[in-house]
């Protein structure tokens, strides 16, 4: 087929358009326009700002358009939920941390490290990216090379694996890190030296470190078995079934506990010592439960205690809505924390576990969000934030929260 | 920087940045057509298409005020708009994978009209590759432009349009040969 044979073809073919639908997103749309906020170009030119009648008319249209949008029905379904937990009012840029510390942040151009006070920093040309434990350092993959660099964006050190290199995690002591190179798990020095393998087939999940500060990993093996051994020795302190088609693994709540992630489960498996010999005991995991028809797309495991955050979508005819969820440590069912359209991201703990930062793609903003009292914040243009000169930019992944101090 | 019909844009762009509803207006009216159908030919889901389109205008809404108005609109909208119907689509299959059950969503009607094959076969292709010939031939983008808006090496975008295109070929062939039996 020729190439103007295929685009006359797909021009022409037959796309159905569902009625009203162009005058159903224009509503919206011109209610969005109407509600944002006039740039400031340090002028009258150009600034025109909205009276507050005109202000408060542009929101009331938005959530009328809203209703009768394409999310249509979906929306009215959940529209409790969004007046009961309304997204805040987003600043135009982030001017600091709630709570202090530092964020690294997957940008398409490379890692950036932000400061407390919102400064960022692109550290190079990198895919993917991880927190030393003190945040003196970032392992760096991008193809077979792991490097770790300062988080000023100077190169540390380099090696090069003989498959491409993902998931590195550093260990909370700081002395190893671990990576995945094609199938194999494998172990470096915080230094660079004596990289090793530490087994031949893994899945597709990054290691979780025991947050205790010893030599424990936990990694999903090639088989679908969830295994701890000492990254020191490779013998073996624990195994268990995996978690089916697992996409995320954590070790937290001050190493009591491991959070298993699927697109649809999510569970927590209680860790123990034993007393008297080597090797940990795997207690029964529990499964928290989630509401039904929905998809996982976010979870995060307390650093402290067995709090999980949770991020779902639900998929409805006309439209999605995602809910914000935290499992107190113990509880049956979980509590919600936010409700807004379209879909979330991922989630993290703040280095105090007092708050949670989600990823809201569809809104360009990142929401920091309490877990206890104290007010929400939302922060819009985060993809333009990281994506400096680009013509479009793209929503960025945040890698880890770090560091108080 | 203009639209099929000849349209400058860059003035509609500038005057929207300034506060123009009218200019917004505008530009939705040019590109809203265009910006559903490269939606629907990824995701092939009509409600699914709709809140797409919406969600880039409202993205470029949001990020109006930054964007580089010397910088053609229409290839911009389209990554946004693109990039999120590939991350619909490839979330709708790791649903179905998951947990095995049917969507949600209404299925298409079996095709009947002409080009029906051909949507059947797109429809079939991976959501990467189907990205990849939209973008290509019903948006007209370079492999180059492409590689750029999916953040792709070109390879890759070459190859997966080599693949998406003998796909389609077969189809167009078998369709062609069905038309000539009646």
């Amino acid at each position: 087929m020729r190439d103007e044979a295929l685009r006359q073809a797909l021009r022409g073919a037959p796309v159905p358009v569902p009625p009203g639908a162009e005058q159903r997103g224009r509503r919206v749309v011109e209610a969005a326009y109407a509600e944002r906020e006039a740039p400031d170009r340090g002028g009258t030119e150009g600034r025109r700002p909205l009276p507050r009648l005109a202000l408060s008319l542009g929101i009331a249209t938005l959530l009328a358009a809203l209703l009768l949008s394409p999310a249509g029905a979906a929306v009215r379904d959940w529209v409790g939920d969004v007046v009961e937990s309304p997204a805040p009012k987003p600043e135009p840029e982030l001017a600091r941390i709630p709570g202090g510390g530092r964020l690294l942040v997957q940008s398409a151009a490379g890692p950036w490290v932000v400061r407390p006070d919102g400064s960022r920093r692109l550290l190079g040309d990198y895919e993917e990216a991880t927190w030393s434990p003190r945040g003196l350092f970032v392992a760096a993959a991008e193809g077979r090379t792991l490097s770790a660099v300062e988080p000023d964006g100077t190169p540390h050190w380099s090696l090069t694996a003989a498959a491409r290199v993902r998931s590195p995690r550093w260990a909370p002591a700081g002395e190893r890190i671990a990576y995945r190179s094609g199938e194999e798990l494998r172990i470096v020095a915080g230094d660079g030296t004596g990289d090793r393998l530490l087994a031949a087939s893994t899945a597709p999940v990054a290691p979780a470190w025991s947050p205790g500060g010893d030599a424990g990993l936990a990694y999903v093996s090639g088989d679908g078995r969830l295994r701890i051994v000492n990254s020191e020795t490779g013998e073996a302190l624990g195994t268990a079934s995996a978690l089916p088609n697992l996409s995320r693994l954590e070790w937290g709540a001050n190493g009591t506990a491991i959070l298993e992630a699927s697109p649809r489960a999510l569970r927590l498996r209680p860790l123990a010592r034993w007393k008297v010999a080597p090797g940990l005991v795997l207690g029964k995991p529990r499964r928290l439960p989630l509401p039904g028809g929905i998809s996982l797309t976010g979870a995060a495991l307390a650093p402290e205690r067995q709090a999980v955050a949770a991020v779902v979508t639900h998929w409805r005819e006309h439209g999605t809505n995602s809910e914000v969820l935290v499992f107190p440590p113990g509880a049956e069912k979980p509590r919600s924390l936010l409700t807004v359209p379209g879909s979330l991201g991922e989630v993290a703990w703040s280095p105090d576990g007092r708050r949670l930062l989600v990823a809201w793609p569809g809104a360009n903003q990142w929401l920091f969000l309490p877990v206890g009292r104290g007010r929400p914040r939302a922060v819009a243009n985060i993809s333009t934030a990281f994506s400096p000169g680009e013509r479009a930019a793209s929503f960025p992944r945040i890698e880890g929260w770090c560091c108080v101090r | 920087m203009q639209v099929e019909d000849g349209v400058d844009e860059r003035p509609l762009v500038r005057e929207a940045q300034e506060g123009s509803g009218a200019a917004m207006a505008r530009l939705y009216s040019l590109h809203w057509r265009g910006a559903y159908r490269a939606a629907y030919l990824v995701v092939h889901d009509a409600a699914a298409a709709e809140d797409i389109a919406q969600d880039g205008f409202l993205a470029a809404v949001g990020a109006l005020d930054r964007f580089d108005r010397r910088r053609p609109f229409r290839p911009w909208l389209h990554r946004i708009v693109v990039n999120r119907a590939l991350d619909w689509a490839r979330r709708e299959a790791l649903r179905r994978r998951v947990d095995g059950a049917e969507s949600v969503f209404e299925p298409l009607p079996p095709p009947e009209e002409i080009g029906g094959e051909l949507m059947t076969a797109l429809k079939e292709l991976p959501a990467e590759q189907r990205a990849v010939v939209v973008l290509r031939h019903l948006l007209e983008y370079t492999p180059g432009e492409i590689a750029r808006m999916l953040e792709l090496p070109r390879g890759t975008v070459n190859s997966r349009l080599r693949r998406g295109l003998d796909r389609l070929r077969e189809a167009a062939e078998a369709e062609v040969s069905v038309e000539e039996r009646r």
